[in-house]
């Protein structure tokens, strides 16, 4: 992946942080959590993740923000449609 | 004895619950209804590609296939390439999709007294695919008498009809032979209700639990029952679990049962032969087949038989036998890889990605780290004019997601000798310096 440094400016705290933990908790060795473009899909296109991958965010979002994710009726695609969306939907329902 | 003929339901009464589905109980006379209603329905071709991923509307038309005769066909994944080789295989086919049976049910409890349908024992229920090493899908044919007979192996091991009035919750897609086995046969066969749904995250696997009429069953895998276990949460009473698809690590095994307090069982099967062991894993390594079935080995290549099975069926693993009913498992054939549960062959993983417009050279790297992380395929390729988002993006028209490599590497050319293989140190050795180094 060729290193460009995206302006961290377009992220949200938060937003950065999740990027962090998707990247630490599914161990992608060749992302960098800034290089996630915040509006991209997380699953299928954009950065590639599959339902394995959701079960393991699921985990580490319930150990560092202290809730339970829960499948919506949109079969998940609205909460995991990108890391905007997935830090969006951590901010409505952290309890840490 | 073989029965000629096999009612589509063996064991429920009627006003017994057979399934869960959207918020309420599906009894026998409402899935009947059902059954009949979308046979009444479908066209009439020969094969229905069973795409259904609502466990109950997967149930009902799997029976509402049966009932016309037709088979259904499972494909070994959801690409799109892979259906449609299927549609160019099975001209005389159609597509079954949730929208076009949900749309079509009626009310549940309309109609009364529909008969139990009668299906002849040797007609072929399904065919469940598996990607072999040698390019096309590998029809393994499953027939009604076969998959009822399973059902009740599986029964006699576990003493599921016991539980009859309580509810199976199973995480495992209906359309693998494992999810097809557990959650829609044993419901058929053995008078257990059944969730009609597929819970995903803990959380929904708790709610799930919690909504369905005990006792409870939960049918998962290793994947699941780890960030199961893992995410804090306490857990409905649940009579047992079982787990299959990957070998179960008896660390999570303990820790499972201590949270759940309940057994871990484990089967042990694969498409081709379908369910044939069991063990619970906390008592060890040995697994004991069920009734009937036997084990022995020819040349290195193992083969199970009886049971269920109409001949000897060989398997994709090397075992030692203790006797011909009990083994340990050692490890799978060369060929083959399991990840997070799903299986494939490295051959044909290999073949796709060369296949891909724009791929000179590529191949799939496995290195089994023995953690309990799963281990995901790397692969290294040789695409000059293609950056790799766009070979990903070619191979997940192929190939299932959990198979895409992570990382996949673009490369100059790859390590082959004289003889055009790829030795293994000189594949370790490439895979370093990538690492190590700028892409």
């Amino acid at each position: 992946m060729t290193p460009e440094k995206v302006n961290t400016a377009e992220f949200s705290p938060l937003e950065l942080e999740v990027a962090r933990l998707i990247v630490e908790s599914l161990n992608l060795e060749d992302v960098r959590p800034d290089e996630i473009d915040p509006e991209v899909p997380l699953f299928g296109e954009g950065l590639g993740l599959d339902s394995i991958d959701a079960l393991e965010i699921a985990l580490a979002v319930s150990v560092k923000y202290g809730f339970q994710l829960r499948s919506d009726d949109s079969g998940n695609t609205r909460i995991f449609a990108s890391l905007r969306s997935l830090s969006r939907h951590i901010e409505e329902n952290r309890k840490r | 004895m073989i029965h000629p003929v096999l009612p589509l339901l063996l064991a429920h009464a009627p006003g017994e619950q057979l399934a869960w589905w959207q918020g309420r109980s599906v009894d026998r006379e409402g899935f009947l209804a059902h059954v009949q209603q979308i046979a009444g329905e479908l066209p009439r071709r020969r094969h229905a590609i069973n795409l259904c991923e609502d466990r109950y509307l997967f149930m009902v038309s799997f029976a509402a296939v049966m009932v016309r005769t037709q088979t259904n066909l499972l494909p070994a994944n959801r690409t799109s390439k892979e259906i449609q080789a299927m549609m160019s295989d099975y001209p005389d086919s159609y597509c079954l999709w949730d929208d076009d049976i949900k749309d079509r049910l009626a009310e549940t409890g309309t109609g009364h007294g529909h008969p139990v349908p009668q299906l002849a024992a040797d007609q072929v229920a399904a065919i469940a695919f598996t990607s072999g090493s040698t390019g096309r899908a590998r029809p393994n044919p499953k027939r009604w008498g076969g998959l009822v007979t399973g059902a009740q192996l599986a029964n006699q091991r576990f003493g599921i009809a016991r539980h009859a009035g309580g509810t199976l919750v199973a995480t495992v897609p209906a359309q693998h032979m494992y999810g097809l086995e557990t959650s829609v046969l044993l419901p058929l066969v053995c008078g257990i209700g059944v969730y009609g749904a597929r819970p995903f995250f803990p959380e929904d696997i708790r709610a799930a639990l919690e909504v369905v009429p005990a006792p409870r069953i939960l049918i998962t895998t290793p994947a699941h029952l780890w960030v199961c276990v893992e995410a804090g949460i306490r857990w409905p009473e649940v009579v047992f679990i079982i787990s299959a698809t990957a070998p179960l690590g008896r660390p999570l095994a303990e820790r499972a049962e201590q949270v759940f307090g309940a057994p871990v069982l484990e089967i042990y099967g694969c498409t081709e032969a379908g369910s044939i062991a069991s063990r619970r894993t906390v008592d060890g390594d040995l697994w004991t087949t069920y009734d009937g079935v036997t084990v022995d080995e020819r040349e290195g290549i193992f083969y199970v038989c009886g049971g269920h099975l109409p001949e000897p069926v060989a398997l994709n693993d090397v075992l030692t036998l203790y006797n011909d009913r009990q083994f340990v498992l050692l490890g799978r054939q060369a060929d083959l890889v399991n990840i997070a549960g799903k299986r494939a062959s490295l051959a044909d993983l290999n073949r796709k990605l060369n296949e891909i417009l724009g791929v000179q050279d590529g191949v799939f790297i496995f290195l089994n780290n023995e953690s309990d992380r799963i281990n995901r395929l790397m692969a290294l390729v040789v695409a000059p004019k293609l950056s790799e988002r766009q070979v990903l993006a070619a191979l997940a028209e192929r190939i299932d997601p959990v198979f895409l490599p992570r990382p996949l590497y673009k490369v100059v050319s790859l390590p082959r000798n004289e003889t055009g293989k790829l030795p293994k140190e000189a594949v370790l050795a490439l895979l370093e310096r990538l690492k190590g180094g700028a892409s």
